[in-house]
């Protein structure tokens, strides 16, 4: 499952998901953003796994933007992540 | 505080991104504030540290026309990285040396470039987030990192372009509209030989002039161990695939 779109502001951001039985057992970030530190993407990655399909764009910029920690990303937010995430999902 | 600039010299895709991560840890230990000036040779393609790339890259066709393929530690677009076509620079110095604000910093490096096309006599302005263009088009590419304290931005200059040979190596969204994609690509960037008529040497005589002006400077190689820590970055990491096709 995937989504992709170019981000006002002009950065490309591709969001996969696998999921099985419901649950989500890994998530990619792929693009031309920016994240300071980069390492935070891991974070990002990690931090929807184990939850079900069936989360909400708002819950799932919420369970990003907590594990974001001190990292700023630049070219993209949690909240397009978010939406990315939803309809990757469909 | 005095500079240390590296005049131009060119090297493979992985020493350069090596030698960026090598000068960078030096700083970090207290190395002086460094500005680089380099081309890549043989040409290359290098990507953003987030991007897949099978996605971005036709590897096959890079191999094809002997094109290096590394993937940088700055995010980013992938960026064809012509030996002739292009000057491209790093500024490495202790983050406390710039806005801490991220467009901010890039706005205050990005100007360097601004002052050395100002020099040629080329109007040009900074687009955020990382861009810098002349009446709308692209002519410089710029990323960012913040590792241990230390920021380094490296950023393409482009002399001449080949859009044809980058969409050549590059993969498009959608192959159907390559042309349209290419016709596009031939709008939306520029480069100093298209704005003005100056040798590639005048060009970079301007580059440097607008990076150094105002500032103590003394011209300076790597030292032995950059160098050293360079040749075993460049082995150990920027030719591997498991940081090439991490993702």
């Amino acid at each position: 499952m995937m989504a992709e779109e170019k981000i006002a502001g002009g950065k490309l951001v591709c969001v996969e998901v696998e999921a099985v039985r419901g649950r989500i057992i890994r998530v990619k970030i792929t693009g031309d953003f920016f994240i300071h530190p980069e390492d935070a993407i891991s974070g990002l990655e990690n931090a929807l796994r184990g939850a079900s399909i069936n989360t909400s764009e708002s819950e799932a910029e919420s369970i990003l933007a907590a594990n974001l920690g001190n990292a700023t990303l630049v070219g993209m937010s949690c909240h397009d992540l978010a939406r990315l995430f939803r309809r990757a999902v469909g | 505080m005095i500079w240390r600039v590296i005049d131009y010299s060119e090297n493979d895709a992985f020493m350069n991104m090596a030698i960026d991560e090598s000068v960078s840890e030096s700083v970090a230990a207290g190395g002086p504030p460094t500005i680089r000036f380099y081309g890549w040779n043989p040409c290359a393609v290098s990507i953003g540290y987030f991007q897949s790339l099978v996605k971005e890259v036709d590897a096959a066709k890079c191999a094809e026309h002997g094109v290096d393929l590394v993937r940088r530690r700055t995010g980013g677009g992938a960026v064809y990285h012509d030996t002739y076509g292009e000057i491209t620079y790093s500024v490495i110095g202790k983050e406390g040396l710039f806005p801490k604000d991220i467009l901010a910093s890039y706005r205050q490096i990005c100007s360097f470039v601004v002052d050395s096309l100002s020099i040629l006599g080329i109007v040009s302005e900074f687009k955020p987030i990382n861009d810098i263009v002349v009446g709308g088009r692209k002519i410089s590419g710029n990323a960012q990192t913040r590792r241990g304290g230390v920021l380094l931005q490296h950023g393409t200059i482009l002399y001449s372009v080949d859009v044809d040979k980058m969409f050549t190596l590059l993969r498009v969204s959608d192959e159907k509209i390559r042309d349209k994609m290419i016709a596009s690509a031939k709008e939306r960037v520029t480069s100093i030989s298209r704005e003005r008529n100056v040798a590639r040497d005048h060009a970079y005589g301007a580059i440097f002039e607008g990076f150094t002006r105002g500032k103590a400077f003394s011209l300076g190689g790597l030292s032995e161990n950059e160098r050293a820590r360079a040749l075993s970055l460049a082995k150990s990491r920027y030719t591997s695939d498991s940081w090439n096709r991490m993702r």
